[in-house]
């Protein structure tokens, strides 16, 4: 089976991914951060070993500020349902996941309103200005992904993120499709929130997610419960995380998450963006030469994409397409991407579009296996 | 022993303590009369003014101090 669904979860896992969750199965068998014995203690310590090396990875200022969420989304909704009021504006773009708009257009039935601003990929100075233009007085967040999960286009997020500190707005950045295949620095990048998918770039286990923020107090919770502290008190912590962080966690998981990080870090951010933005600008180059082939936007190229890439075989369906590929023994990804935003902006929510997306462990011979049965299938 | 609010900032707190040199180790919080809930401390059985000192100047709140049970 040739797998090129990465951009939904990574397949397969690198093999030290699975022998640390083995490993926390056997061996941090208690629960975390909730007794004193030592089997207890111990996965406690596994624990603040992965929020560590994420805050480190991200360069945020400490462990207390990685948050474990189950996914992308789950961290997406802590945000947003944590920080907004009635009568509050949000600033969005037009190729976001529904972990953003589901959440945004719930929350309009409660007074909250939200603008989703045109990108132009490419021109980074035009989607800043058009981030500019959709600011009000009444504007308390501003939340983009950083890449688009159906085009692969990159926002400008850093810039985004001087202009709303220039009124005063946070920004929270949708890292799905970012984080493990290009460097995000929060330090840096001046980001109030990363929302981060564990099971994507980062090659962790699928229910792991991240929430890194530098002080999540401000932050409503919308779920309470057991911390393992201060249990005399019916009130919710202030402190981070366990302020967001009630009941088990995934040991398991979350030990996962930090062998996949070790992974990136080893392999290098950079030496797999170059390998898997390769296979795509040849796969790109590929389809523009067959004729039928639709692509959405010009080729992918640094710093203006990640690799993943969307086409469509003429007006035939791109679950049909998706289909005849997995008769091939090849997986994509055909539908809206739970982006029906995205896929409005190039026109494509009636037929959604065939997605590509490799990972560390893809090659070019899976690419080319692709392209011939495309061929076959036209 | 050093209580803090979190076993996050104990483990923090105990890094941050050994890298000055400071012996410590992250304990569970004994119940007693003064401390009802549940909670993590960091043992330190030497320098524990020291210690204090140092984790207020590095962002750890220090929620009290208690002796250990049984020893110092």
């Amino acid at each position: 089976m040739i797998y090129l669904d990465n951009a939904a979860t990574t397949y397969p896992k690198p093999a030290c991914v699975i022998k640390a969750v083995n490993y926390a199965m056997n061996k941090f068998g208690a629960n975390p951060g909730r007794a004193g014995h030592k089997m207890s203690i111990d996965a406690a310590e596994e624990i603040y070993l992965c929020r560590k090396t994420a805050a480190e990875f991200f360069n945020a200022p400490g462990p207390e500020c990685v948050v474990f969420t189950l996914n992308c989304t789950h961290a997406i909704n802590y945000v947003l349902k944590g920080l907004l009021k009635p009568g509050d504006h949000v600033v969005t773009s037009c190729l976001e996941h529904n972990a953003v708009m589901r959440p945004l257009q719930k929350m309009s039935q409660s007074g909250i309103t939200f603008t989703s601003v045109k990108v132009f990929p490419g021109d980074n100075d035009a989607t800043v200005n058009a981030f500019r233009s959709a600011l009000t007085e009444k504007t308390k967040l501003i939340i983009c992904t950083h890449a688009s999960n159906v085009l692969g286009i990159r926002l400008p997020i850093e810039r985004i993120a001087a202009l709303g500190h220039i009124y005063g707005i946070p920004i929270a950045i949708d890292c799905a499709q970012s984080a493990g295949i290009i460097p995000v620095d929060m330090e840096d990048g001046k980001f109030d929130y990363l929302c981060i998918a564990g099971h994507k770039g980062l090659y962790g286990p699928m229910g792991t997610g991240m929430l890194i923020t530098k002080d999540g107090s401000e932050l409503d919770t919308i779920i309470e419960g057991g911390t393992g502290t201060a249990s005399d008190s019916l009130d919710q912590p202030v402190t981070m995380p366990d302020r967001m962080e009630s009941g088990t966690p995934n040991m398991s998981g979350i030990a996962g998450l930090r062998a996949g990080i070790g992974f990136v870090q080893r392999k290098g951010i950079q030496n797999i963006f170059n390998h898997e933005m390769s296979l795509i600008n040849y796969l790109y180059k590929k389809l523009s030469g067959m004729k039928g082939i639709k692509l959405y936007t010009s080729e992918p190229k640094f710093p203006y994409f990640v690799p993943v890439l969307s086409f469509n075989v003429g007006d035939v369906s791109s679950e049909v397409i998706a289909s005849k590929l997995n008769d091939r023994g090849i997986s994509v990804r055909s539908g809206l991407h739970c982006a029906p935003s995205a896929h409005d902006y190039i026109g494509t929510l009636e037929q959604g579009a065939v997605r590509v997306c490799p990972s560390a462990f893809s090659n070019m011979n899976e690419i080319n296996t692709l392209v011939l049965s495309l061929l076959r299938i036209i | 022993m050093i209580m803090v609010n979190s076993i996050t900032y104990a483990m923090k707190g105990r890094d941050i303590l050994l890298n000055y040199g400071i012996k410590a180790y992250v304990e569970r919080t004994p119940r007693n009369k003064t401390t009802v809930g549940c909670g993590y401390s960091i043992y330190v059985p030497e320098r524990t003014d020291e210690a204090e000192k140092i984790l207020t100047e590095m962002g750890i709140k220090v929620a009290g101090r208690r002796e250990r049970d049984g020893i110092s």
